[in-house]
């Protein structure tokens, strides 16, 4: 097909979905995985309290857990059970995979850094991502079966899981910031086609937290907090 | 669709959706088609009589292995065929479309009752055969009516390939496709030089462009017509569903907004089938009024172009 037929397709064509076969997604998950993901909570607190040690080590376990709830919300939701009815989120699901196996090798080969940061607005970011992004779903399907957690739903994962750019060195995280933009735009686009509303706070949070990332993490130069 | 207002104001009306359908079936002058018969058009190339409505899957069956919406799925499907349906399209484009249609017809029983339409869609011309049996497979059909070459997407040597499994005995019709009015110059063409079945294209009440050129030409050459998007993916009932039907509606067997929209589609003479698609078992069954009844004559389809131009 011509440049043309191309443009003369929009958005909306390529959604083979509805929102509820999607909102329904997370109710199918959350019923199939009980009760693991209960585990993915627990994660989502260990992160944090490590995250509020200065040391190196814990620095890396939190990374090693972020790196694992990036592979399981990627093969677990969007591989398993988005990707059969679209299947660039099958793709994208693998793409997860390798972002969790790029924060591993930056965990493994020194790409966390050990000076100091401001941890404590970090933790408080943290927990106001893991804690608030979890509803959106739930307000979208009117089930609060639908609840995203960290670790199972990827743009909870997406975008919480951008704040471990404020631990990796400068030349990991060029590497780290490729998925989850592009997952940005993709889900972005994805919500806006399904007029789910509430769920394109998760896109907007991913690029807060790479903001905020950023802004946490030491630079050369000025003293952390 | 966002037409709950009007449907809901349809059943309370009419009591039960059924009970709506036996009325239209009972009292609509029917020009020549029995009350209760459904109203067929004969496929040019060979006189086969098909239902004017059938059922699309985009979006619609895309449900995965979601097996609750599976089910919700399988009843739509059942209502469809119970009241007359036999034509069902799809795509390997639709996601996880194919599945879910095999998985109802597996359910139904109702293999030997579908005529089963799906694409091929793939830029590798080379993969027609390929494509072709991976869907049979998912259909779970011995095989299918019909095969047409998607948005015309690698047309040549897809077509070429359906030519020669039609001359084979591996399907029975062949067509082409478009949507949204893309490549209609094209789509004329191939049209006017290959040996099509079918050809399916968008058509509905807004969208009317094929009335000028592609409709009567497919009259000219024998070809049947299937007509997708006939609610212009749902908008039709969303701008004008809270308007009152015209007074005169009864009068062209038309008896809510469903069939408003639908009659006056199958009501085009080039027009053989209409395949409208929803996830809800009470949409479908006003979609499947349309099977039944009087239809619009062509003073009655220019009002009822006039009468939306005017909403």
């Amino acid at each position: 097909m011509s440049g043309a037929d191309w443009l003369s397709y929009s958005l909306q064509d390529f959604v083979m979905f509805g929102p509820q076969v999607f909102l329904r997604l997370f109710v199918r998950i959350n019923q199939d995985i009980w009760p693991w993901q209960l585990l993915a909570v627990l994660v989502a607190i260990a992160v944090p309290a490590l995250l509020l040690k200065q040391d190196g080590r814990s620095r890396r376990m939190a990374l090693g857990l972020v790196s694992m709830a990036w592979i399981a919300s990627g093969y677990g939701f969007l591989v398993g059970y988005f990707g059969p009815i679209n299947w660039p989120a099958g793709w994208f699901g693998w793409a997860f995979v390798v972002q969790g196996g790029l924060l591993a090798a930056a965990v493994l080969f020194g790409g966390v850094h050990e000076r100091r940061l401001r941890n404590g607005p970090l933790v408080l970011c943290w927990l106001m991502a893991v804690c608030g992004l979890l509803w959106l779903p739930v307000v979208e399907a009117g089930s609060w079966q639908a609840i995203a957690l960290f670790g199972v739903a990827p743009g909870t994962t997406a975008a919480t899981g951008m704040l471990a750019l404020a631990l990796m060195t400068g030349s990991w995280r060029g590497l780290y910031l490729i998925v989850p933009l592009l997952w940005s735009l993709f889900s972005a686009a994805m919500f806006w086609v399904l007029k789910t509303w509430w769920l394109l706070l998760l896109p907007m949070a991913t690029l807060m937290g790479i903001g905020a990332a950023f802004w946490f993490s030491p630079r050369q130069g000025r003293s952390p907090g | 669709m966002e037409r709950r207002f009007n449907r809901r104001q349809f059943l309370i009306n009419t009591g039960l959706a059924g009970l709506a359908l036996k009325s239209q079936v009972l009292f609509a002058n029917t020009s020549g088609t029995p009350a209760s018969s459904p109203i067929t058009r004969r496929v040019p190339g060979t006189g086969e009589a098909i239902p004017v409505i059938g059922m699309g899957t985009w979006i619609t069956f895309n449900v995965g292995g979601d097996t609750k919406l599976v089910e919700q799925r399988t009843e739509v499907l059942r209502t469809f065929f119970d009241l007359g349906g036999t034509v069902v399209d799809g795509s390997p484009m639709y996601g996880s479309a194919s599945d879910v249609v095999g998985e109802a017809l597996e359910a139904l029983g109702a293999r030997d009752r579908i005529f089963a339409a799906t694409k091929i869609w793939t830029g590798d011309e080379s993969e027609t055969r390929e494509q072709a049996e991976q869907s049979r497979r998912r259909w779970g059909v011995d095989r299918f009516d019909l095969l047409q070459v998607h948005n015309l997407l690698g047309w040549q040597g897809h077509l070429e390939t359906l030519k020669a499994m039609k001359a084979d005995g591996e399907v029975r019709y062949i067509g082409i496709t478009t949507s949204h009015g893309r490549r209609h110059r094209e789509f004329e063409q191939i049209m006017k030089r290959e040996p099509l079945d079918f050809v399916q294209l968008t058509y509905n009440l807004l969208d009317r462009e094929v009335e000028d050129r592609l409709l009567p030409l497919a009259r000219e050459r024998g070809i049947a017509v299937i007509v997708n998007r006939p609610f212009q993916g749902g908008s039709l009932f969303r701008r004008f569903q809270s308007e009152p039907l015209p007074g005169w509606a009864g009068d062209a067997g038309v008896g809510n907004w469903a069939e408003f929209f639908l009659k006056y589609i199958i009501s085009h003479p080039a027009v053989t089938c209409a395949i409208p698609a929803t996830t809800r078992v009470e949409h479908m069954k006003e979609n499947m009024g349309a099977l039944y009844g009087a239809l619009p004559n062509a003073e009655q389809r220019q009002r009822m172009a006039d009468y939306v131009r005017s909403l």
